[in-house]
Parts: structure tokens; sequence; C-alpha cells
């Protein structure tokens, strides 16, 4: 599976990127990462990736506005939101435009492993 | 214009001890919670969130330097630059004032964050006149969360 990161956090970014690095996710591998939604519609035109994680509050476009995008070029990419927002009208909203699975930060390695090998099924 | 309550403060407290205890398996306790008055306590890194919406006003995460590098020490991330220690006092702050809307809902609007430092550090006109503070000690270090909301 190929995993694409976005997040305006480079410690967020981080984080993820060790935590799919842990044997239970050896299937999974980073072929990018991006800090807004412009830059990861970039590069997930350039890796064709399978998953992307994707923050909602960043810079230049959004994480919606991002996954519109994302699922309009691949209708089965899949999107993992990982966000702060924690209200239910974000979560509709966000998986009213086509992602498939949301993880509320902060997040504990575990559970993003665990959100990353069910949104993979 | 009203000020928030002690049950909306409340959302706050248990966004801290969730943040705390989730990203480091360790909980944080409140050392107290007031009516700022005077100079409100501000340490060497601070994240701002402007709120707007039906609300108004900024909330406030500082924390000094060495909080930050322990924080970031349990999250595995050995980058301790400058840059990263604003990054990591801007992503606490859009934490814990992203997980509040689970209580406030989405009218409750959140900026991106804006990272300053001791040398940067310019708190905006108050929307309060005493702004909440809450105190929060995690480990042996202290941390600030400044709430200065109003709603519609």
């Amino acid at each position: 599976m190929k995993i694409l990161i976005v997040d305006d956090s480079n410690i967020i970014r981080n984080r993820v990127a060790r935590v799919i690095e842990q044997p239970i996710l050896s299937n999974f591998k980073v072929v990018g990462i991006a800090t807004n939604g412009i830059e990861a519609i970039k590069v997930y035109s350039q890796t064709k990736a399978d998953i992307v994680t994707m923050d909602l509050t960043m810079p230049e476009m959004d994480g919606v506005e991002c996954t519109a995008a994302l699922v309009g070029m691949n209708p089965d990419i899949k999107i993992l939101i990982v966000s702060a927002l924690s209200d239910k009208a974000t979560a509709i909203n966000a998986l009213k435009n086509g992602a498939q699975g949301f993880l509320y930060k902060p997040f504990t390695d575990n559970e993003l492993a665990d959100a990353l090998l069910e949104i993979a099924q | 214009m009203n000020d928030l309550n002690d049950n909306d403060m409340e959302v706050f407290v248990e966004a801290i001890n969730n943040y705390f205890t989730q990203t480091t398996q360790d909980s944080a306790h409140i050392r107290a919670a007031y009516l700022g008055e005077g100079a409100l306590p501000i340490y060497d890194f601070t994240g701002a969130i402007k709120v707007t919406g039906d609300f108004l006003g900024t909330i406030y995460f500082s924390a000094p330097n060495i909080m930050l590098r322990h924080l970031l020490t349990i999250m595995k991330e050995n980058d301790q630059s400058h840059d990263n220690l604003l990054d990591a006092v801007g992503e606490i702050a859009n934490t814990l004032s992203g997980n509040v809307r689970k209580y406030f809902g989405e009218t409750l609007k959140i900026s991106l964050p804006i990272k300053m430092d001791s040398t940067s550090i310019k708190l905006d006109k108050l929307a309060r006149q005493r702004p909440y503070v809450i105190s929060i000690k995690w480990k042996h270090y202290v941390s600030s969360l400044i709430v200065d909301v109003t709603k519609h």
C-alpha cells in the first residue's frame, strides 16, 4: 500500500511516517508527503498513492477540498482524515466529500496503525 | 456578547487532560484556573488560534522550551530545532482548540496556528477584560492555556 501523508505540521508528518515503519504495517510504504492541499494534489499525481492521511486545517487548500479533488481524480483512493476538529458536522462533511475514515488528534500510535489497517481492507 | 462560563471551561480542561494522556500516557494536572489580570503567564513558545464564527477571540497555549523538548522526545521526534518547537506549540494549540468543537460545534471557527517565541510574542487586544487562564502541570513543567473568547 502506497501512503501519502498530508499535514501542515512537520512533527505530525514525521510521527505518521514513524508509525508506518512499524512491523505490523510492513505492507505500507510512504511514497510522498505534502504540507497543504495543493501540494497534495501535485504529489498524488506523481505517486498515485493508495491511501492518504489527510489533515483538515491547512493553508492554501484545506483537507475537505483536497479530499474532494483527489476522489475526483481517483474514486478508488482511500482517504483517512486525521484532524483535531472533533465536531460531528466536520466528520460528516469529510465523509460526504469522499473520505473513508476519521481519526481524531491527539491519537496514539496504535490508534493510527489500527485506522490504517482498517481503511486498507 | 456573553462570556464563557465555568461549564464551558471544563471542556478545555477535558481537552488538556486528553491531549497529555493520549500523547504521553502521562496525565497533566490543573494547578489553577482563574481570571487573568495584569501580566498573563507566557513562556518561551506560544501558539495562538484566532476564533471567529459564533465566537470571537483567541486561544493561546504557551509552554517553556524544555517542556516542548521533552514532549518531542516522548513522541520520538529527534528534530528539536527552533522551527520544530514552534511547530509543536502551534500543533498543541490547534489540537486543544479543535477538540473543544465537540462541545461548541462547528460554529466555533478556528484559524491556522500563529506560532511565536519570546522574541516575537504579540498578544492580540484582549476580547475579555479578564481572560480565563488554565495553569497546567505536566511532569514538573508548567504551561498555560489562555482562553480569551466571548460568544455572540
